[in-house]
């Protein structure tokens, strides 16, 4: 059996493999045009080679196995934490100063260093090194240049984790098709090209400012260490740096830099969003079911979009689905991947009633669900802010803890006080700022989670569309009343999120991205019920559904629904 | 022998057909006929001229004659040119003699500025053929509609599941009837210009993809409201640079992928709607990308390029397969059950079929095989028949093949039987039209449980749905 992460780091060092093959050509090509004579061509190309493999090659390629390999441990801790929630601008401060993101930046700068003075030793330049003859007077002179590219180098690493990790979301973009890798790659370097090069002006001018401001600290302090003297005309006033023509460098190698990370990114993300193959049954690896039930890891991710394909065009394990036991003839495999599909979609359904109801602990409709719900085993890694309290069996023991001991009343009086006393100051206006909870961050971060929900829905439309050919035991039909009423459920729930005058302002979303997934689910959701209820329209008569649910297939019936 | 011989003869000179029903051939006259006469099955389809609706919003080329000619001086006009057409349009002004009698020196400079211009453009047009056209001529280049350009209606789309029907007039606005309700949504907003194609996005109710001349626009029409023009805020606009005009649009059967294809374009786009993204598929050699059909159980995406060469995607992994056809480019496809799939290539009265594409016939080393020779004929009526293809309709169930003519007024309908792997075709009736009528465009009803039926649009702006009923 697979452990949980194992695909997931099996994937990240395939990654990281990739990535190395493509920086070290990268690398090459480099080394290939800045040698460029085209008048001798033969001492052009011989000299290329011989510098490829050179030492300073072997060298670099080994540093920059270094760099990818923390890389994809960045990339690693960032996909298998669960998703942040920090609903205030508080919380949401005090998240930047983790250990962790401190560590991160740290490691990101010494990346930025590491890969500047790379690609500049590569191109061989002079300015690898701080210190230089002076030209004028005896001894040793500062190279400020360099100064400048390795402190540039660190800014650039650090302005990079500023910008991709802290201000902007690390969710993993499956592709809507899927193509070979180096199809995709293709495709992507043009744009990861003119990316690099546009996007490094920014933080090339914003360093130059830095510079002007601050730069004389860490040269003077250089300068001392290593007892250097400053013959060349400082590089902090702005006329200098630009006769100096260093900023162009700079703004070369931030380009390098940039498109070597994003080269990186662009591979982590096609080699960790391939499409896996689960089997429906077996001993040693994991099965589809079980990669579904690890809802909130990659696995389940994996699970989830596998499912769908598998539904949609693998007849030969959708035969092994409506399979009977042997011995026993349960239809075992169907009764496991529907238990855990359908605790997704419920879990989820349960999650937007509660933003819905804004924490009012909502009844689920039918028994039959409760039951299926207590059976499903919990997700224990799982401990959500969005979970509702009420539900939780700690607080249940406390509530029968107050019935039972009625005289520590002043206790829970003074409790109830702070409570509102602090709800009272959580809304002036300059502490709500802070404090208060930010308008759509909750359904902003539920609605990053419906990815696996959308694909497990279609994927079990698919299957019970499937089984009115396929199914020969009837396997499916017997569970279809359970899954159309999920799903229906799941329907209004989102429904309730898009009918004007219901929201709460809380949960209006600003955000683009969540806005279109929310569009992708609510169709995703119809698309599902539609291909059941299309499928078996001429028998939906005889299949026993609530009266409630009979009334909310009747517009799919009559493709009324928009 | 003919393709054409064993038909069932034409209906006299006042008289039209109708319908088919279990193999008898209905007509009657076209004045006073009716085709509630023979059959119930269409009574509660929507009756469709779109000549009389069209009449009262058309604002192009007659208004255009009511306003007075104003002469503007050269620099004046020179500036205009440039502004709303280009650079290029603007040297081609200052150049004609016949505009810019003023300054001749300025002419014999911009000609001469033409000629190194038109070098350059001449040695991209070398490079990337495709790009020689540009909007509307593309369209109506590739259109399967006759006459795209000035015909009444453009194009037409069957909902998949429903009695519904979109219709793209000449005014590019898309009209929506609906066999329950009597009003007509009419979809129009500023982006959607030269209309090329209608597809309803299966398992949905509502959304509906039109490619116009900027992009893709999906609509998002509400069956339970009663707006019938709905705002353009129920529209996305799906744009791509250099993917325009947008010459066919195709959703996946299973609704949740949309293919855009351009002729001016070589890579053709898989959308995911709701999160507006594409992913661009480009192969080596073909040009620009014409139109994709989907296999009906989206395993396979057939694209036509406007070259000789066409591709038939596999969609697990999106690999192509790559075919030439004999002659020209392909004009028309259409997939039937088991993954057979018909086109017709241009210049070549012969309809192909195409088998178990690349599984059992051994890939590249195969041949389509002809299996329908429609050389044009004269019939005993004097209607000709037959020769280049237009656009070809294979209705959902595999049983009936209609055919498009380019040079004729009619529009032939075969039976088509599947026997133990092949395909056996025959004769079926023809439908015409009323007095000079030619057929535009027509469509195949998604959701007739009765047998068949084709919609056919009439260069009237008459709508005819031609039912073929069969009671098993």
């Amino acid at each position: 059996m697979e452990t949980k992460s194992e695909i997931f780091s099996q994937r990240l060092i395939v990654a990281v493999i990739w990535n190395l093959c493509l920086q070290s050509l990268l690398a090459v090509v480099l080394v290939f045009f800045i040698q460029i004579d085209l008048l001798h061509p033969v001492s052009w190309i011989s000299s290329t080679i011989q510098d490829i493999f050179g030492w300073k090659m072997g060298l670099n390629i080994v540093l920059l196995a270094f760099v990818s390999f923390f890389q994809a441990y960045i990339y690693g801790n960032y996909y298998m934490m669960p998703m942040p929630k920090y609903f205030t601008r508080f919380s949401m401060f005090l998240n930047m100063f983790s250990i962790q993101n401190i560590t991160f930046s740290v490691l990101y700068a010494l990346s930025g260093y590491f890969t500047m003075s790379l690609y500049s030793s590569l191109a061989k330049s002079n300015f690898n090194v701080l210190k230089k003859k002076c030209e004028n007077y005896d001894g040793q002179c500062l190279m400020e240049q360099s100064l400048f590219l390795q402190f540039g180098g660190m800014w650039m690493g650090l302005y990079y984790f500023l910008k991709g990790h802290i201000f902007g979301t690390t969710a993993l973009l499956f592709p809507h098709i899927y193509q070979d890798k180096f199809q995709q790659l293709k495709l992507a370097i043009s744009n990861i090209m003119s990316m690099g090069f546009k996007n490094s002006v920014a933080p090339v001018i914003y360093f130059s400012i830095f510079y002007y401001i601050w730069g004389n600290k860490p040269r003077s302090v250089v300068s001392e260490v290593y007892g250097v003297f400053l013959e060349d005309p400082p590089l902090d006033n702005i006329l200098n740096l630009i006769a100096s023509g260093i900023w162009i460098g700079l703004w070369f190698y931030t380009s390098l830099f940039l498109i070597s990370v994003y080269t990186m990114r662009t591979i982590f993300n096609i080699v960790l969003t391939e499409p896996m193959k689960f089997p429906i049954e077996s001993e040693s690896c994991l099965t589809l079911y079980n990669a579904l039930a690890q809802r909130f890891q990659f696995n389940g991710y994996l699970g989830a979009q596998d499912l769908r394909i598998m539904a949609m065009t693998d007849p030969d394990r959708r035969q092994h689905i409506f399979t009977l036991s042997q011995p026993g003839g349960h239809p075992r495999n169907w009764n496991n991947l529907l238990e855990k599909c359908l605790t997704i979609i419920k879990e989820f359904s349960k999650e937007l009633d509660n933003i819905n109801g804004d924490g009012k602990h909502v009844e689920l409709d039918n028994s039959v669900n409760k039951n299926l719900l207590n059976v499903t085993p919990r997700v224990g890694l799982y401990s959500s802010n969005l979970r509702n309290m009420a539900q939780s069996p700690d607080l249940l023991h406390l509530k029968d803890h107050n019935r039972n001991k009625v005289e520590d009343t002043f206790a829970d009086v003074a409790k109830e006080e702070f409570n509102n006393f602090l709800q009272k100051l959580c809304q002036k206006p300059g502490i709500n700022y802070f404090f208060g909870e930010l308008t759509d961050t909750r359904l902003k971060f539920l609605l990053m989670q419906a990815q696996p929900v959308m694909w497990t829905c279609e994927g079990l439309a698919f299957i019970a569309a499937a089984s009115l050919k396929e199914d020969n035991y009837g396997v499916v039909q017997n569970d279809l009343p359970v899954v159309i009423s999920t799903m229906i459920n799941l329907k209004h729930s989102i429904d309730k999120l898009t009918k004007p005058g219901l929201i709460h302002r809380k949960h209006i979303l600003n955000d683009m991205f969540a806005l279109k997934i929310k569009s992708a689910l609510i169709s995703s959701v119809k698309r599902s019920i539609y291909k059941i209820v299309f499928t078996f329209s001429k028998y939906i008569h005889e299949i026993p559904l609530d009266p409630d649910v009979q009334i909310a297939l009747q517009p799919f019936l009559m493709c009324k629904e928009a | 022998m003919s393709a054409f011989h064993g038909f069932p003869d034409l209906p006299g000179a006042d008289e039209t057909a109708f319908c088919k029903i279990d193999e008898v051939y209905c007509c009657g006259n076209a004045r006073y006929g009716n085709i509630t006469t023979f059959t119930n099955t269409t009574k509660k389809h929507p009756v469709i001229n779109v000549a009389r609706d069209i009449h009262h919003h058309r604002t192009t080329d007659e208004n255009i004659s009511m306003y007075i000619d104003v002469e503007d001086n050269l620099l004046k006009k020179i500036t205009s040119v440039w502004y709303k057409q280009g650079f290029l349009e603007a040297l081609g002004v200052a150049a004609d003699p016949g505009v810019n009698r003023e300054s001749p020196l300025l002419a014999v400079a911009a000609s001469y500025v033409l000629k190194v211009a038109n070098v350059f453009t001449a040695f991209r047009y070398f490079l990337q053929p495709h790009l020689k056209d540009i909007g509307p001529k593309i369209v109506s280049n590739y259109s399967r509609t006759r006459n795209w350009g000035n015909a009444p209606v453009k194009c037409l789309a069957w909902h998949p599941h429903t009695t519904k029907i979109a219709v793209a007039t000449v005014d590019d606005n898309v009209r929506v009837y609906c066999s329950e309700v009597q009003f007509v949504s009419m979809l129009k907003c500023k982006a959607q210009g030269h209309v090329s194609s209608l597809c309803w996005r299966p398992y949905s109710a509502s959304e509906i993809a039109v490619g116009c001349e900027q992009g893709v626009i999906v609509w998002t029409v509400d069956p339970n409201s009663m707006f019938t023009k709905p705002s353009s805020s129920n529209a996305i606009v799906l744009k791509r640079s250099g993917h325009s005009p947008v010459t066919d649009v195709s959703w996946s059967p299973n609704g949740d992928l949309l293919i855009s294809c351009s002729g001016a374009d070589t890579s053709m786009m898989v959308w995911d709607v709701s999160m507006e993204t594409a992913v661009p598929l480009r192969r080596v050699a073909g040009g620009g990308i014409v139109f994709a059909r989907w296999s009906l159980d989206a395993s396979k995406v057939f694209a036509a390029t406007s070259s000789i060469i066409f591709r038939v995607w596999e969609t697990k992994r999106w690999t192509p397969e790559r075919w030439c056809a004999r002659g020209c480019r392909v004009l028309a496809a259409c997939w039937g059950p088991n993954d057979l799939l018909l086109f017709a290539a241009k210049g070549e009265p012969m309809i192909y079929a195409l088998t178990n594409t690349g599984l059992m016939s051994g890939a590249q080393t195969s041949k389509a095989v002809p299996i329908l020779d429609i050389t044009k004929v004269e019939l005993a009526s004097g209607h000709p028949v037959g020769g280049p293809v237009l656009d070809m309709c294979w209705d959902p169930t595999g049983r009936y093949l209609a055919l498009l003519f380019e040079e004729s007024p009619l529009i032939a309908v075969f039976c088509t039987t599947h026997l133990m792997m092949q395909l056996k075709i025959t004769p079926c009736c023809f439908i015409n039209g009323v007095d000079n009528e030619l057929p535009l465009t027509m469509a195949f009803q998604q959701n007739f449980t009765d047998g068949a039926c084709l919609t056919i649009a009439w260069s009237s702006g008459r709508i005819q749905h031609f039912p073929i009923v069969y009671n098993m």
